[in-house]
């Protein structure tokens, strides 16, 4: 049972729960709202936040997503109240003082951070922006200013914004939240897309095979979700043991879409058949072979689930947040029915959509062509008009400097980003130069690569918002491209003709 | 995989072997799929479903007709037949020369077929993974595209999940064992050993450990290469008396192949006793398989049979 109600202007959820009171404050914000250039301030801020409460010895926690953040904790009704005051303090004056120690914690946490599958996935999708963020790295995080950090505070962190759930008798006595106001409910992250066709594949560096699918939300995705997971299980785990873990989840995004994912690991020489497993195993459903057993036995489970006393409580933090974005709150009942009316026939509408829009990640040295799915892109289709500067190096390598943006072309390959469609310029003191499309393409300009005059370096983004550019630390001189045949040694007259000959 | 098959005297036709199946040749020249496929419906062997299957594709034009049939009716035999339709068709334009003689457009045409024979496959495979015919064709379409010998071996364990004693198939995944396909004279060997103790005594699967030595021959240096056959005499001729010597053994489509390899790895080892076995066994049939690694096939076959029978009879 799922009461709605309000504390201080906040659209409030309760639900009974046993044992210590869980509560949580979520917005409507979060990695997908970001550019990349500035990628992480939203976990700067969650951390900013926390900074306070997390003197006192609580169960606390914040949590950081594609398109929500959250603050929760668990203890008693007082440390409730004085969690959720204290981070609604916080956020109305943040402790900027702190800036440069949480940048470096947040550093800290990023470089031991391994990807998951499902950050693999996320840039070849919908590419440098968006859903597609939670997969680069947190640009933002060294460069953001106080001033950009207060603005973002102000201008998503708001009452208006702000969803509660509570898990537990109800709301505390006395429990305020006092946030800023004068914000408003943003709508859900706009879905971008970096895929021209669909399925797609790509390789990138997993042992084993991972896959993500757009489907319908809904108790048939859910289902579809665990059969996949059964017959992935049967098929890779169980009768073969060429991979030992296999697992698929199911989410929504904010937008109203769900999204599947699987993975199946595999040891080095078995990665092409746990590739063809997986292959094999998406295509099996989406013919519809699907055993009404499976699907009988996932429904028995997801029953079992929901009718756990704490099942409600168990959803609030996910309800919470489609209640930020618009969309009904829905009680165990209505879930439990959506489950029991799932059929074979709807799980197989389900697979077959999983393949049709389905991106696959298969390991090094391995393609998906001959499964039918299509190369996910890796060039661009365009170059810019503009001057042309050949790579010191390589007669078939060129830069090409125009107004619109900038292209390397290498032979008949292509990367090019256009200043419109850029998402971040990373520049470091030595002048070089990456540029990052929303499209995922990257090209690097280096002043010790390109045969001319280097200050056509600083053409290059010079009219892009300051809020795209990340001024980069200096990096070591061996990070430093050189070109790669080794030039005999450099005698001025000669390099004072390279340069006039490229300028 | 007929490729120049029609230079060869009739004996060495591989359309010549198995005469009660030529007729699914005929019909397929004819486009005359309820034969097809009522003739399908009656065969009693993975073995005779193979060689059929290859009569069907190995007709030139065929994948045109069967795409038409899948279009019109499609179910799992004639999407098994396109899948084999379009191997052979692939392999008729990359021809069977060594890989330094095909251009680069002919191996992306084999590909582009092979891709599409794969497709046609995984989707019966993906209905039906009791599918043997369609699994038996997924060995060879993931030979031609090189997905590996782990996928490889996955496909042949569904296979074998199915039928464990599928002799074809395992000449298949043989083949693919082999160093020159990325597998190890140990994986070969292992599996060769492991699938002829296996197999019910009568059966053709005992050539399969002719086949692991004669690849071994075919590999190793001049000395090693004999020296190798003489060593495996007394395993091979075991393995044979427990498979085509065996008073079970009842021809089978394949039983010409597992004879003439028999023959070869015997006659090459100079033990002209018990080539002459399978040289006779053979009959009229013969095959320039292993024969040709010495020069031309038809001439060897000959020379080696009157060397172990005497003479011409």
């Amino acid at each position: 049972m799922i009461t709605e109600t309000e504390v201080d202007g906040v659209p409030t959820l309760v639900a009974p729960h046993a044992g210590q009171m869980h509560a949580g404050l979520v917005f409507r914000v979060g990695y997908a709202d970001e550019v990349l250039a500035r990628a992480g301030i939203t976990h700067l801020i969650e951390h900013l936040a926390l900074f306070r409460t997390g003197q006192a010895d609580y169960h606390y926690n914040g949590r950081t997503a594609a398109a929500y953040t959250e603050f929760h904790l668990r203890g008693s009704e007082r440390d409730v109240v004085a969690f959720l005051t204290g981070v609604c303090e916080a956020l109305t004056a943040l402790p900027l003082d702190r800036l440069e120690i949480e940048r470096q914690v947040l550093l800290t946490e990023e470089s031991g951070q391994s990807l998951t599958p499902a950050h693999l996935l996320a840039p070849w999708r919908y590419g440098a922006r968006g859903y597609g963020l939670p997969g680069y790295l947190e640009y933002g995080v060294p460069v953001v200013t106080p001033d950009e950090v207060v603005h973002w505070t102000r201008t998503w962190f708001t009452k208006e914004n702000a969803a509660l759930w509570i898990a537990g008798d109800g709301v505390p006595a006395g429990l305020r939240l006092p946030l800023p106001t004068g914000g408003r409910r943003w709508a859900p992250p706009v879905v971008t897309s970096a895929l021209p066709t669909t399925p797609a594949y790509f390789s990138g560096p997993l042992k084993g095979a991972a896959f993500d699918a757009v489907v319908p939300r809904g108790a048939a995705s859910m289902v579809y979700s665990e059969v996949l997971q059964r017959e992935l299980f049967r098929e890779l785990r169980q009768a073969s043991g060429l991979s030992y873990t296999t697992a698929t989840g199911y989410s929504t995004t904010a937008d109203g879409t769900g999204t599947v994912t699987a993975i199946a690991d595999a040891l080095p020489e078995k990665q092409d058949a746990v590739l063809g497993g997986m292959v094999d195993a998406l295509l099996t459903l989406a013919v519809g072979r699907i055993e009404q057993s499976d699907v009988d036995a996932v429904k028995a489970k997801g029953r079992e689930a929901l009718s756990d006393p704490e099942a409600a409580a168990a959803s609030l933090s996910a309800q919470a947040g489609e209640l930020l974005v618009g969309r009904p709150v829905r009680s165990v009942e209505e879930r439990l029915a959506s489950l029991n009316e799932v059929t074979v026939e709807q799980v197989h509408a389900v697979a077959a959509e999983a393949l049709r829009t389905g991106l696959l990640l298969v390991p090094r040295g391995h393609t998906a062509d001959w499964a039918g799915y299509t190369a996910a892109p890796t060039t661009s289709t365009t170059v810019v008009q503009g001057y042309v500067y050949p790579v010191v190096d390589d007669p078939e390598d060129r830069f090409h400097v125009g107004a619109a943006g900038v292209s390397r072309v290498i032979g008949e390959e292509a990367a090019t980003v256009l200043y419109a469609e850029c998402a971040a310029m990373l520049v470091w003191p030595d002048g070089g130069r990456l540029l990052i499309g929303f499209d995922g393409m990257r090209v690097a300009v280096e002043p010790t690569m390109i045969a001319g005059d280097p200050a056509v370096l600083h053409q290059v983004g010079a009219g892009l918002p300051p809020h795209l550019v990340v001024r980069m630390p200096p990096r070591d001189p061996s990070q430093i491209p050189r070109p790669q045949v080794p030039e005999p040694a450099p005698e001025p007259e000669r390099r004072l003709f390279r340069r006039r000959k490229g300028a | 995989m007929s490729d120049g098959e029609d230079a060869l005297p009739p004996a060495f036709q591989r359309r010549n072997h198995y005469p009660e199946l030529a007729w699914f040749s005929d019909a397929t020249r004819a486009g005359d799929w309820p034969a097809i496929a009522a003739g399908f419906q009656r065969l009693d062997s993975w073995a005779a479903a193979s060689v059929a299957s290859s009569r069907v594709g190995d007709v030139p034009g065929a994948e045109v007709f069967l795409r038409q049939v899948v279009a019109r009716e499609p179910s799992a035999l004639s999407a098994t037949l396109l899948g084999s339709a379009l191997i052979s068709a692939g392999w008729r334009i990359r021809t069977s020369k060594a890989a330094e003689h095909v251009s680069r457009e002919q191996f992306e045409a084999l590909h582009e077929h092979l891709r599409e024979a794969e497709q046609a496959l995984m989707g019966v495979t993906a209905r039906d993974p009791r599918a043997v015919m369609a699994w038996e064709d997924r060995l060879t379409t993931a030979m031609g595209l090189q997905l590996g010998l782990a996928e490889a071996r996955r496909r042949y364990d569904r296979l074998a999940r199915i039928e464990p004693h599928h002799y074809i198939a395992q000449s298949a995944l043989t083949q693919q064992l082999c160093p020159k396909w990325g597998g190890s004279w140990e994986a070969l060997f292992q599996f060769v050993r492991e699938r002829a103790a296996a197999a019910p005594p009568g059966g053709l699967h005992g050539a399969l450990v002719a086949t692991a030595h004669l690849e071994y021959w075919a590999r190793a240096d001049g000395e090693e290469a004999d020296a190798s056959l003489k060593r495996a005499q007394p395993e091979v001729w075991a393995a044979a008396q427990r498979s085509v010597l065996h008073p079970s053994f009842r021809p089978e489509p394949g039983w010409i192949a597992a004879f003439n390899t028999f023959a070869a790895f015997f006659a090459f080892g100079g033990a002209a006793d018990p080539a002459a076995v399978f040289f006779r066994g053979l009959g009229p049939h013969a095959s320039t398989t292993w024969w040709d690694y010495l020069g031309d096939g038809v001439e060897m076959f000959h020379a080696y049979r009157t060397g172990a029978l005497g003479g011409p009879r």
